[in-house]
């Protein structure tokens, strides 16, 4: 039951974000520019007079309420307009451009993490103040590196972009991470464990694993926010065809309708990634 | 460690504040005759393509970027001090919608939010008002994460046993706020500062290399950083590296003197 009531929560406030985001999303893009300009505007036979009812007639039409209406409806049928600056169907584009960053955030989330609990554990078990100060200065290190530079750094010796990712995803998860080992490394339970000889293998996945699954848990739905956010320079700098490329372009271009979309989709994406983390947690917690 | 931090941040600040009388050359001034010049005696860390000081054109932008992340991250607190203490004292229902406005500012990755509100603006703008618009929307942009902790720390206070025994006691809300809540807010609101500061500063250094930061001719760390897509020119003049030598000593500074783990309340400083 108390499961079901927290589904029903988190399903509520993905509903409510997703409907604020898309309001927003609306909003901008009928008051963009150039949103009131009509093909009559170009007709000099027309009298003001007529122009001027016209233009009344298109503002009843596309009133804020009514446009987000249509915008919603045609966003849950997967219709999000066409795109001014690529002419092509907005949901094409974002088809085309999805796998790219999937890829990019999936194996930079992953190898980020990796890397950070590899130097988080260095950290907290190995109990060396030199390893423990190497640790801290590696990350000090990659947190003082603007991402898009480590990411040029990589493009230009034809590294791999996702190890660019990881490496900027590393310092803004080890200091968690390793808050997180540091709590587990002073339960009693796990120094019972140790007294009794487990080996370091079986207390990392039964005891330390277990324990804190539920702050890893959360912690990785914020990772996948953050390699989506350092995705977008990645992509623009080092031209991957992917989504964070397209809303550089789009934002250039100023192309409210695939902005919009990109916004509304990232928004449902995010608030779901969180959602799933969170429940994922609340169950390993209950 | 500290005490090295401070002198290193007060020496760039220092040369930020001075800009005009340290630098050899006015930031924009071209010397035709010499683009792309090697350092020498006349540029000690060369010239770009359009024939300026890289040297002053440095000293310039540490200024820009040093003495604005700051007054970023100063309107980012305060605003999410005042929208906190402005709905945490009202009904339920608006410190809920409170809360679901910081999740849906939280949801989107800080640079996208950057990105599309920086493109309802226009993108052609003169220097002055891109540093404006950069630093100003980083300033609006950022108030989420520091809203979060202010009303946690609020609704927290709400509950205590002392606002309780200060309120039957008859104190009037005003001497409650003064007396009790702002110097624990306080202490909030510094070590929130002290967060975003660079956070900022990286995030100008981002958006700079995206070209939405600091418009020409003005320099900033972030628009000097986009000679880095060049790798030939930094061959040629490794010194084209040094404003990314002075951002990560600054980062490093600024990081050595953030405060403690418990009281940063968020995963990583900068995103």
């Amino acid at each position: 039951m108390r499961l079901l009531n927290r589904l029903a929560l988190h399903l509520a406030t993905l509903v409510a974000v997703v409907l604020a985001g898309g309001f927003l999303a609306a909003a901008l893009v009928r008051y963009s520019p150039g949103f009131d300009s009509i093909p009559e505007d170009l007709n000099t036979a027309l009298s003001p007079e007529t122009l001027q009812a016209l233009h009344a007639r298109y503002n009843r039409e596309n009133s804020l309420p009514r446009f987000y209406v249509r915008y919603l409806g045609g966003a849950l049928r997967g219709d999000f307009g066409v795109s001014q600056s690529f002419g092509q169907p907005v949901a094409l584009l974002l088809r085309q451009r999805a796998p790219a960053t999937g890829r990019l955030v999936i194996w930079g989330t992953l190898g980020g993490w990796t890397l950070a609990a590899l130097l988080a554990w260095t950290a907290v078990w190995l109990r060396r103040s030199v390893l423990t100060a190497a640790a801290a200065s590696v990350s000090g290190l990659l947190l003082a590196i603007p991402p898009a530079v480590l990411a040029l750094a990589f493009f230009f010796y034809q590294a791999p972009l996702g190890l660019a990712l990881s490496l900027g995803l590393l310092p803004r998860l080890f200091g968690t991470l390793r808050a997180i080992l540091e709590e587990c490394h002073a339960s009693p339970a796990l120094l019972a464990a140790r007294a009794r000889g487990i080996g370091p293998l079986r207390i990392g996945v039964c005891y330390v694993a277990g324990a804190a699954a539920p702050q890893l848990l959360a912690l990785l739905g914020i990772a996948i926010v953050l390699a989506f956010g350092l995705a977008i320079p990645i992509e623009t700098l080092c031209g991957v065809p992917g989504m964070g490329a397209l809303t550089v372009q789009a934002a250039t271009a100023r192309d409210m309708p695939l902005l919009c979309a990109l916004a509304l989709m990232i928004t449902f994406l995010v608030t779901f990634v969180h959602a799933a983390g969170d429940l994922a947690a609340g169950d390993e917690r209950a | 460690m500290r005490i090295a931090a401070v002198i290193v941040l007060l020496a760039v600040l220092l040369a930020g504040l001075f800009a005009p009388a340290i630098a050899p050359y006015d930031y924009s001034r071209q010397f035709r005759d010499s683009p792309n010049a090697p350092a020498s005696s006349q540029f000690p860390m060369g010239t770009d393509d359009l024939g300026r000081d890289r040297l002053s054109r440095l000293i310039y932008a540490t200024r820009i970027s040093v003495l604005l992340a700051p007054a970023a991250a100063f309107v980012s607190v305060m605003i999410a001090l005042l929208l906190s203490a402005v709905t945490a004292t009202r009904r339920l229902w608006v410190e809920h919608s409170f809360s679901a406005l910081t999740t849906l500012s939280l949801s989107l990755p800080w640079i996208f939010l950057f990105i599309i509100l920086r493109a309802l603006l226009p993108l052609n703008t003169g220097a002055i008002p891109s540093i404006l618009i950069t630093f100003g929307l980083m300033g609006v942009a950022g108030w989420a994460w520091p809203g979060r902790v202010f009303t946690a720390s609020i609704r927290q206070m709400k509950k205590s046993g002392w606002l309780l025994q200060a309120r039957a006691a008859g104190v009037p809300p005003w001497r409650i706020a003064r007396i009790w809540a702002w110097p624990r807010l306080r202490a909030l609101a510094a070590a929130q500062f002290r967060i975003l500061i660079p956070a900022y500063v990286l995030s100008e250094a981002s958006l700079g290399l995206l070209g939405f930061g600091v418009a020409e001719p003005l320099p900033s760390w972030g628009n000097l950083l986009a000679e880095l897509q060049h790798p030939a020119r930094v061959r040629d003049n490794p010194w084209i590296l040094a404003p990314l030598g002075l951002l990560m000593l600054v980062m490093i500074a600024l990081e050595a003197l953030q405060p403690s783990r418990d009281s940063r309340q968020l995963p990583g400083a900068a995103s």
